[in-house]
């Protein structure tokens, strides 16, 4: 028995040491603001009558070199430090391709694939971690200077992970990519300092992300997040407070806002690692809450749907 | 026969003399008494730093600036202006000099790695009398990247994508 239990303890010791935790992807996209001041934005319908003026990368890409020249530095100096960057071209090509597959493919039968309207609204360039970059030149008389704004967000919890800036040094005679690609080469380690402490951050207090919870209407389960359980009739947003305290770091996130219907959790700190020591993302965790609320007593049935490695949303009632 | 003899006690009397300079400069160097200032934008890898160095010879603040450019970006950093941006030094845990105080003795010797990083970039000197030494400026490149890979490599620092 002892042996057994030795032996048990070194294989979970091992697990740990030799499994990695998941790594986030990152991508530099030009800031709304640039794309506005240069006249990259689209219009989009959101089928209401009215619209919205979104960033149109793919125009941006294909018409400014300055752009497509300060992302390809990035991206080499993030590959240089061991962190390649997703590059937005690529992403954005892959996204049209896929548009172009999903219109064209259908089965035997003629029966087109299954997709919802979620679905197509998901199917844009993404990454965990976002890096907007902005920068503008100023002229005075012969001189030229440059600004420039480095600035990385957490694509699920919104939250800056912090970036860099700065001006350059007036030039008479250096044009705007060399201003720029000075700029990106200077500023670049002041940038990967501020994403270090992220991630130093992210493996001492667990990664932080964000929950959803959500009830289909009039679903056949009958329950709603106010339904009382047990024979103390403890209310289901409590049971899952309550779970969300236990399995969470130091039991740390914070409530944004709850009803009958819905909850919304941020700053949830979850662990890197599960329980059998294998590296966890929000899916993960979100699944293990999943199963808690499958099982007796409170036999709920549960939709996970996932947003990338930082995001899930679950919905109570039905499948 | 005695010109030889002169000559050869002349220089073992003057290497005790260079050799406690040298000693100096490298105590001076662990107490960080040099200064440095950025010398513009180095090309994609380097930093470009001017280094003052002070000794009782000029010639050894000359040669010390080098390691203590080295020195200063691990463990200094420098503050910005005029154009320049300011850096963080490489090493992030102040106490990580003791903690790998073996390394670093081995990468600051007179023959250490650290020479790997460093380059002159011209002969030119700014030299300064105070009181009864020399303060010595130069301005060298420090190869930042290589250097930072050199410092993962040795587990002193960790990488960007370290535990994923």
């Amino acid at each position: 028995m002892k042996k057994l239990f030795i032996v048990s303890v070194c294989l979970l010791s091992a697990m740990m040491a030799f499994s990695q935790a998941k790594k986030p992807t990152i991508m530099v996209v030009p800031s709304d603001a640039w794309c506005n001041a240069n006249g990259y934005m689209k219009a989009i319908s959101n089928g209401e009558g009215s619209t919205k003026n979104m960033p149109d990368y793919e125009t941006a890409l294909q018409s400014d070199m300055d752009l497509k020249l300060a992302i390809a530095k990035i991206n080499d100096l993030m590959m240089e430090r061991g962190f390649p960057a997703k590059d937005l071209e690529a992403q954005v090509k892959m996204v049209a391709q896929q548009n172009a597959e999903q219109n064209l493919v259908t089965s035997k039968a003629g029966n087109e694939m299954a997709e919802s309207p979620v679905d197509q609204l998901l199917r844009v360039a993404k990454a965990d971690i976002i890096l907007e970059l902005t920068w503008n030149v100023k002229e005075q008389g012969p001189k030229r200077t440059l600004t420039y704004i480095l600035e990385g967000k957490d694509s699920y919890t919104g939250k800056s992970i912090g970036g860099s800036n700065g001006t350059s040094a007036p030039s008479f005679s250096a044009d705007v990519a060399v201003l720029l690609e000075e700029a990106v080469v200077a500023n670049i380690d002041n940038f990967n300092n501020r994403l270090q402490q992220y991630f130093d951050d992210l493996f001492t207090n667990g990664r932080e992300v964000a929950l959803e919870i959500r009830v289909f209407a009039d679903n056949e389960a009958g329950i709603d997040l106010e339904s009382e359980f047990g024979e103390d009739g403890t209310e289901l947003s409590e049971i899952i407070d309550d779970w969300m305290s236990d399995n969470t770091v130091e039991g740390r996130f914070s409530k944004l806002g709850s009803s009958e219907n819905y909850i919304a959790y941020e700053q949830v700190r979850i662990p890197l690692y599960n329980a059998k020591g294998k590296a966890q993302d929000t899916e993960g965790f979100a699944r293990e809450l999943r199963n808690y609320l499958r099982k007796a007593p409170y036999n709920i049935p549960v939709k996970l749907m996932n947003r990338g490695l930082g995001k899930c949303i679950l919905v109570l009632g039905e499948k | 026969m005695r010109k030889f003899l002169l000559i050869a006690m002349a220089v073992a009397l003057c290497l005790p003399a260079m050799a406690g300079s040298k000693k100096k400069a490298n105590k001076d160097t662990d107490r960080f008494r040099y200064e440095i200032e950025c010398a513009g934008n180095g090309t994609q890898g380097t930093y470009l730093i001017k280094v003052w160095s002070y000794s009782k010879k000029a010639r050894v603040a000359a040669e010390q600036c080098k390691k203590n450019a080295v020195h200063g970006i691990i463990f200094k950093g420098y503050t910005g202006g005029n154009g320049c941006v300011a850096q963080r030094p490489l090493a992030k845990n102040p106490g990580v000099e003791l903690e790998y105080e073996e390394y670093f003795n081995k990468f600051f010797s007179d023959s250490g790695e650290y020479y790997k990083y460093v380059s002159l970039t011209s002969a030119a000197q700014d030299i300064v009398k105070v009181g009864k030494e020399y303060k010595v400026g130069v301005v060298v490149s420090v190869q930042k990247d290589d250097l930072r890979k050199a410092l993962e490599a040795a587990g002193v620092i960790r990488g960007l994508s370290s535990g994923f």
